[in-house]
């Protein structure tokens, strides 16, 4: 008997010799036990991010979070991502039009909600940004937003004795450097994915809709996917709706120099829409029935305006309640109290 | 009990060598003799063996005859290949960096583990490829912390030019000038040979191949900055600005010293 016991511990042992030199890190898969990673929800395409040249590590996803809290990141050391960029709000701001800055700045843009960010293809409302990675690099040196410089950050970070020892342990690191500073915000960024609403769960067979709801989808699907397409509820194209005759903001044109880009924007995507108001690259519309009424007959046609748009049948007011009540079921909840993607010091 | 025992020793040696297999097993490379090359950058202004560039003095320009005084001239170079004397090229791993004429250490460039041989031509790019713009993150030379990057619309600035004038309307001129893909891009291949001579490479010696630049090429089309003092997007004045000094004979090879 004790012999057995001896040589199933030698097996264990000779097993334990084979399975300890797996690597440790880089690897997705490594967490599978605790089921956490970044998978692709089943109604969603391939993502444009793939964190190469970033593998995924927890290590680096929880730096990426701390970080996208921490008001370290601003010049005067008040003001983090989040805050305007908040989970209970779908990390949008706190339904603001315009989003204050250091000093009470405010900037001129309404600061967008991220989710599902590792499927973009460019960032920012102009598209301006090409990569999740640099895309930080907009709000933290904007004078209207952190207004900090990538250097004075590093040096606030090499500072801190705990963010030294927790890049050395994420990305093995003595001196942090901007690479990968943005390399873990975009560990926790690209981890944003909100595909548990009801309309996906409806998608996959688990919710039913109303028979509202299922009439707004059918409208919406009609007259709105051509450009808030499923399931990202964007195309990312860049258009202008008529908002103005003659656009302030130039838009996309200040990436194109096109002036037949002014006054465009991407279109943006509609998930968590109801938690996101107020709406457009200003913030001028509060309400989705203001928006629909903008849409279906307000466009100004300013000669760049999106002609599908101004080609829209008009809507009956049950029709345009119908489709709010699809708007509704965007809203995914679990996606705004996801302890994973909360306030780690909270 | 004896049978148990040797288990028992058995057990421990496993365990033993558990603690020491994990250890990276650096297979002994093969020793590969290889040598340094460095590219010098000599700076001169207006034409050929005209006199030396330097940042915070009055310069004419030939062409423009604008007074110009610089205070920034800062540029990417990128992609070193070195071409043997059989015609082969060597390529250069992870090669990119910002000449920045206020720092004379940037003004030689360090190329290591070059293969022992005899070369006759150097390739590399001016500004940085199109794939290191759109692929995130980067390090080194190509760091955001080195203010050559855009962040509002992603790209390098492939080569910055400021400086004080008497004909500029502002009193001053800033040109920010990159872009990479389409229309814009003005990243550019440049090949120099070494005019008849061979660079030979030889073991644990550095090498020195000794370039000209003359930036007064940036107004070989560009005009006065009387008319135009200022370029901060891509696009077509970035372009003819950039490509007069990145795609004509504004770098000519000088000297070998081995």
């Amino acid at each position: 008997m004790k012999q057995i016991i001896f040589a199933l511990i030698l097996i264990s042992a000779v097993v334990f010799n084979f399975v300890s030199c797996k690597k440790k890190d880089g690897n997705v898969s490594t967490y599978n036990a605790t089921n956490w990673g970044f998978k692709i929800p089943a109604n969603f395409p391939l993502p444009n991010y793939t964190f190469e040249n970033n593998a995924q590590t927890i290590d680096r996803f929880g730096l990426g979070r701390l970080l996208f809290y921490d008001n370290i990141l601003s010049l005067n050391n008040k003001i983090s991502c989040s805050s305007c960029h908040a989970p209970d709000h779908a990390f949008s701001d706190h339904n603001v039009a315009l989003s204050a800055g250091i000093g009470g700045v405010l900037g001129t843009r309404n600061a967008p909600s991220l989710s599902n960010l590792a499927w973009y293809p460019a960032f920012m409302w102009d598209g301006g940004v090409n990569h999740i990675e640099v895309q930080p690099m907009v709000p933290l040196t904007s004078p209207t937003e952190m207004n900090e410089t990538m250097a004075n950050i590093l040096a606030k970070l090499n500072a801190n004795t705990n963010y030294k020892n927790l890049f050395k342990k994420a990305y093995d690191v003595d001196v942090i450097t901007d690479q990968v500073l943005l390399q873990a915000l975009a560990q926790f960024t690209s981890m944003l994915i909100s595909a548990d609403s009801k309309y996906d769960q409806y998608i996959a067979g688990t919710a039913s809709f109303t028979d509202a709801e299922k009439t707004g989808l059918d409208i919406f699907r009609n007259k709105c996917a051509g450009c808030h397409t499923e399931p990202l509820f964007t195309n990312f194209s860049y258009e202008n709706i008529g908002l103005d005759m003659v656009s302030v903001d130039l838009g996309r044109q200040l990436i194109t120099q096109n002036p037949l880009d002014r006054g465009k924007f991407r279109v943006p995507s509609l998930r968590n829409v109801a938690k996101t108001y107020p709406y457009m690259h200003d913030g001028r519309f509060f309400t989705l029935s203001q928006v629909l009424d903008h849409h279906i007959n307000g466009a100004l046609n300013n000669g760049i305006t999106d002609s599908t748009l101004l080609q829209l049948t008009p809507l009956t007011s049950a029709e345009k309640l119908d489709i709010i009540q699809f708007l509704n079921t965007l809203t995914d909840i679990q996606f705004m109290v996801d302890p994973s993607l909360a306030d780690p010091t909270h | 009990m004896k049978k148990n025992q040797i288990t028992f020793v058995l057990f421990l040696g496993l365990m033993v060598s558990q603690l020491t297999s994990c250890k990276k097993k650096t297979p002994t490379p093969a020793v590969v003799e290889t040598g340094t090359v460095t590219i010098n950058l000599n700076h001169k202004w207006g034409t050929a063996n005209g006199s030396d560039f330097k940042l915070d003095t009055t310069l004419v320009q030939p062409d423009t005859g604008d007074s110009l005084n610089f205070t920034t001239l800062e540029y990417y170079v990128s992609n070193f290949k070195l071409k043997k004397s059989d015609g082969t090229w060597w390529v250069h791993p992870d090669s990119y960096f910002l000449v920045d004429l206020s720092n004379p250490g940037s003004l030689s460039l360090n190329l290591t583990n070059v293969p022992l041989g005899t070369y006759t031509d150097v390739n590399f790019t001016m500004g940085v490829d199109s794939l290191h713009n759109v692929s995130g993150a980067q390090g080194g030379a190509l760091s955001t912390t080195n203010l050559m990057f855009w962040s509002w619309n992603s790209g390098y600035i492939m080569l910055k030019v400021e400086g004080i004038s008497n004909n500029s309307q502002t009193g001053s001129f800033a040109f920010h000038l990159g872009g990479f893909s389409g229309a814009d891009n003005i990243v550019t291949d440049k090949q120099i040979s070494f005019s008849g001579s061979s660079l030979s490479v030889s073991s644990n010696h550095t090498s020195k191949v000794f370039l000209q630049v003359n930036p007064d090429w940036l107004w070989h089309s560009a005009p006065s900055v009387s008319v135009l003092n200022s370029i901060h997007v891509p696009g077509s004045d970035a372009k003819t600005m950039a490509l007069g000094f990145f795609a004509n004979n504004s770098i000519t090879f000088d000297h070998i010293v081995e």
